[in-house]
Parts: structure tokens; sequence; C-alpha cells
């Protein structure tokens, strides 16, 4: 996999590089502005972009706004979004540029390397890769068909947004396959989501708490 | 509507005759005239639709609502009662026995059709005029006694300040002690815990591996989850999106995911205060979070607008109303970061709705 890396954290673009290159990823550039980026994209052709949301010069949305820009351009261009807060506007606004090939996670995932770069992957692929943070937000703020999920369903939902499958989700919870089934046949219940295609049906899940759906 | 602005007016004057009266013999007794002023104010506010502006009624205030209230009441008692008379005499002076006829422009005694028709008249007429032009001008001129004078004003103003100010550091001394609270009970305590896990961890790293690596895994954990103390503590001062997208560009992200489908409406602010966007800020979240959770209602609107040298934040709901301070933290929170501003918080919630919050917050503008 051939990567460009938007941050502007020397630290912290360092430490990714070496993490990527223990997984055999490629950093082609690291630039540490929007318009950096959108120039690596066209003269590179990355497979996949890891971007933070802060960026100079007036370290706001730029990072964000840049990665949109990209996805708007180039439909479908795996982008992973690192910020040191999970904004739910921010989500929303990502998932406008289709559910496939994006991710959204803090910082802090970044340390637990396995799973951020399985994260990576799994964008790269086409995959979506959403922080447990952005459920829990929105638990915190909405009484709705949320109420209804019991803890254990709320945390099989966030590794479900995380794009996590049914096998990776049992053993993150060490449950059996069984139970992590039973567990989302009942958040699909809950919410209302028909039977259908079970893929598609997952993003609907995810997507449901995004408040992205119509009301 | 005619009529009744005099009716009203009227009512007040001779509302006021008593009081004058009444006041003669608190003289000895000023202690009660503020209650009694403050009755005359309430009265005012519903005839007359005057401000109630409250201001310190002293004995002065007695003596002069009786010198002048006196003669207005009167004259309007007068007034009204002759309208009365002149309708009588006009109209049912034939079924009175002669000696008890009413008399017509003070003591022209009516003797017939003629008299009753081109006395009476002219009489209610003029009479009617009086109260229709004169009685609320005399009305509105009496009531104006009641409001403080210019002086009063500054004085309660200054008055208002000091207590306000005062409030103002109490309100921030907490804020900040909460603030350092927060770091100390949360990050600050996981920084020194992830650091002990370390040491712990570094004398292990020889002679046992396996306990060193589930040492450096806890400190791993402890400082995860000091970050996401952290993130918490920052939310509460200053939010990122904030930082980002300005106020209205908050607002709309606020309003986009409210539980209540809520309209923005958002004037033109210009340079709004860090400390008074995130107040701001901070209404809203948790007037819409209370409308989604307590009111049931359909609809809110959330309208930011500049006024009087400040931000006003109005957040309306059409839910079932009879919101309530005590029963969540929510408005009790708003409530103290904006007086930490020196702002108001005036909540409208009657049983059955709507809910209106409105928050006033000064901008130095």
């Amino acid at each position: 996999m051939r990567l460009v890396i938007a941050e502007d954290n020397v630290l912290l673009a360092e430490g990714l590089q070496l993490i990527l290159a223990r997984h055999h990823v490629e950093v082609l550039r690291v630039v540490e502005t929007a318009d950096g980026l959108l120039a690596a994209v066209e003269e590179c052709a990355p497979d996949a972009a890891i971007v933070d949301v802060r960026l100079p010069p007036s370290f706001r949305d730029e990072g964000l706004r840049a990665a949109i820009a990209v996805r708007r351009r180039r439909e479908g261009f795996p982008i992973l979004v690192l910020s040191q807060y999970i904004e739910q506007a921010y989500a929303t606004e990502l998932l406008s540029t289709g559910h496939h090939g994006v991710g959204y996670l803090l910082k802090d995932r970044v340390g637990r390397v396995a799973e951020f770069v399985d994260a990576l992957r799994s964008v790269a692929a086409g995959g979506l890769a959403l922080d447990a943070e952005v459920i829990t937000q929105v638990v915190r703020r909405r009484d709705d068909p949320l109420e209804a999920l019991t803890p254990r369903e709320r945390e099989v939902l966030g590794l479900m947004a995380e794009g996590l499958d049914n096998a990776t989700i049992a053993a993150r919870l060490r449950v059996s396959d069984n139970a992590v089934h039973k567990h989302i046949g009942h958040v699909f219940a809950k919410l209302g989501l028909a039977a259908g295609d079970p893929g598609h049906r997952r993003v609907l899940a995810v997507l449901t708490y995004l408040d992205a759906l119509p009301r | 509507m005619y009529g009744t602005n005099a009716l009203r007016a009227g009512g007040f004057l001779v509302g006021n005759l008593f009081a004058a009266l009444g006041g003669v013999f608190l003289l000895p007794r000023p202690a009660m005239a503020p209650g009694w002023a403050d009755r005359r104010r309430a009265r005012a506010r519903r005839w007359l639709g005057t401000p109630a502006e409250s201001s310190p009624t002293t004995r002065r205030w007695l003596l002069v609502n009786a010198v002048t209230g006196a003669p207005a009441g009167l004259l309007a008692l007068l007034v009204l009662a002759n309208i009365i008379v002149g309708v009588i005499g006009m109209t049912a002076w034939w079924a009175l026995p002669a000696a008890n006829r009413p008399r017509l422009w003070v003591d022209l005694r009516i003797d017939g059709w003629g008299d009753a028709l081109g006395l009476g008249i002219p009489q209610v007429l003029v009479l009617g005029a009086v109260a229709q032009y004169v009685l609320p001008v005399l009305a509105r001129a009496q009531a104006r006694l009641l409001a403080p004078s210019g002086r009063e004003r500054m004085a309660a103003r200054m008055a208002t300040l000091t207590k306000t100010r005062a409030d103002v550091l109490d309100a921030h001394g907490a804020e900040l002690r909460r603030i350092e609270r927060d770091l100390h009970d949360g990050a600050q305590g996981r920084l020194v815990a992830m650091t002990m896990e370390l040491a712990l961890a570094r004398q292990a790293v020889r002679d046992e591996p396996d306990a060193a690596e589930a040492l450096i895994e806890r400190a791993h954990a402890s400082a995860e989850a000091a970050l996401s103390e952290l993130r918490d503590v920052v939310r509460t001062i200053y939010p990122p999106i904030l930082a980002d997208r300005g106020l209205p560009g908050a607002l709309s992200a606020v309003v986009a995911r409210s539980g209540v489908p809520a309209r923005l409406d958002v004037g033109e602010l210009g340079d709004v205060p860090a400390a008074v966007e995130t107040v701001a800020y901070f209404t809203v979240v948790e007037t819409l979070t209370n409308a989604t959770k307590h009111s049931g209602a359909t609809a809110a609107t959330v309208v930011l607008e500049r006024a009087g040298g400040g931000l006003r934040v109005r957040v309306t709901d059409d839910g079932v109303g009879g919101a309530d301070e005590s029963r969540g933290t929510g408005l009790a929170g708003v409530r103290r970061r904006v007086l930490a501003l020196d702002g108001e918080v005036t909540v409208d919630s009657p049983a059955g709705g709507p809910t209106v919050v409105t928050v006033e917050l000064p901008c130095g503008w």
C-alpha cells in the first residue's frame, strides 16, 4: 500500500511513518497543508491518504475540508481522517461523500498499532472505520432508539462502526461468534432496520446514529 | 375598543385617589410605602401598559401622590360619574319623582325630553371627550411619579452592578475551581499512575519480561484514559468545534443533530468574545437537550442576535412547558455560566408550553 500523509506535527508524522514502515506500508510524501494534500494526491497517485483535521495556517478544520474536496474530486478515494477530538458533525460531513473508503479516528488509536493498521487497510479496501467515540457522543446526546440498546449492544455497534467483521468483534469482546450475531440481530431490530443486505444494514445502523438518515 | 382606554385611565386615577387618602395615614409609617407603590405599579402596567419599574419608594412619594393623586382622582370620579348621570338623565328622567330627577350641567333640572336631550347629549359628549383625551394623559402622568428618577435609576444600576460583579467573581472562581478539580481528579491522576506503571515496567523489563509487558499495557491504558479525560475537560472550557468554525458554524452542527427538529437563525453578529461564544454554545446545547428529553416538542427555534450592547440567545420549543430548573442540571449549569459573564437568563415555560429560554450576554459592544 502507498500512502500520503497530511500532518503538521513532526513527532506524530514520524511516529506514523515508523509504524507504517513496520507494516510494509510505503509513505510517498508527508505534507503539512491542505493544498499540499491536494497536490500530493494528484502527483503521487497514492492508494490512500491519512489526514489530520487541523492543519496550518489557521489550525481549524482545513484537513477535513481538504479530505472532503479530494473525495468530491475522486469518488471513493480512501481517506483516513485523524483528530484530537471526534465531532459528530465532521463524521456526518465525511460520510456525505460516500460510505466507502472513509475513516475517522481519534489520534489516540494510533497507539493501538495492530488495530490502527487494520482500520487503515479496511479503509484502503473501501471499508468504513469510525471511532467508537462517535457512537459514545450520540449516546450521550440523544435518547431515541439508543435508549433501547443495552450497553453490550452499544459496544457491538461501536465496533461495527469501526468497520470490524463479526469474527473480529467476537475476538475483541471475547465472546462467541454466535453471541455477536445475536447482539447484531437485536441492534438491527431495535433500530427498525428490516432484513436485507447485511453489509448495507451494518452501514445503515451506523448512519442511524450519525443522524445522516432523512427523518 | 373606544372607551376602554378612558375607563382604565379613570379606574387607575380613582384607585389613586384612595391610595392618596390611604397614603396620608401611612405617612408616619413609611415602611408600608413600597408595598403600596408596587401594587399601584402593577395596576399601571396592567391598565396603562407602562413599564413596572420599581424604584425606592419613600415618604416623599406618599406625599406627592397624596397632593397630586387626590385632585386627579376626584376629577376622574366626577367625570365618570357625570357621564353615568347624563346617560340616566337622558333616558330615564321621567321614571323618577320630580324632586329627585338628575341634574345636568351641575345644576340644571330636567323637565322634559327637550331638556333631557338638549342638555344630556352635550354633557355626555363633552365629558366623554374629557375621559377619552384628558384622563389617560393624567393617569400616565400619575404613573410616571411611580417610576424612578434618572438619579434613582443610576443608583439602582450601580447597586445591581456591584452585586453582579461580586457574583461574577464568585462564579468565575467556582469555574476555575471546577476546571482545576476536573484536571486534578482526572488526567493528572491517570498520568501519575502511568509514570508509576512505566517505572515498574523498567525495573521488571530484564528479569520479568511478561510482567513488564503487562505493566506497559496498563500504562498505555492510563495514557489513553488521561487523553480522554483531557478531551472532556477541554470540551467544557472551549469546545473544539467553536475553535474550528466559530459560533454560527458550531451551532449549525448542534442544531443539525438536535433530537427535536430545530431551525437556526443567526443575525450579523460581528466579533463575539470567545467567553461569550462558549456560553452561547452551551446554552443552545443544553436547552435543545432539555427540549428533547422533557418537552415532547416537535419543533424548536434558535435565534441569535445583537441586542443592546450584547448577544441575545433565544431558544423556543413547542413542547409541554413546565420547564423546571431544579429538575435537571442542564438549565442550572447554563445559569451558572451566564451569571459568570454578568448575563441574564429568563425561562418562560407555562404549563402547556411553549417554552422560551432567553439569555442576554453583555459583550461590551
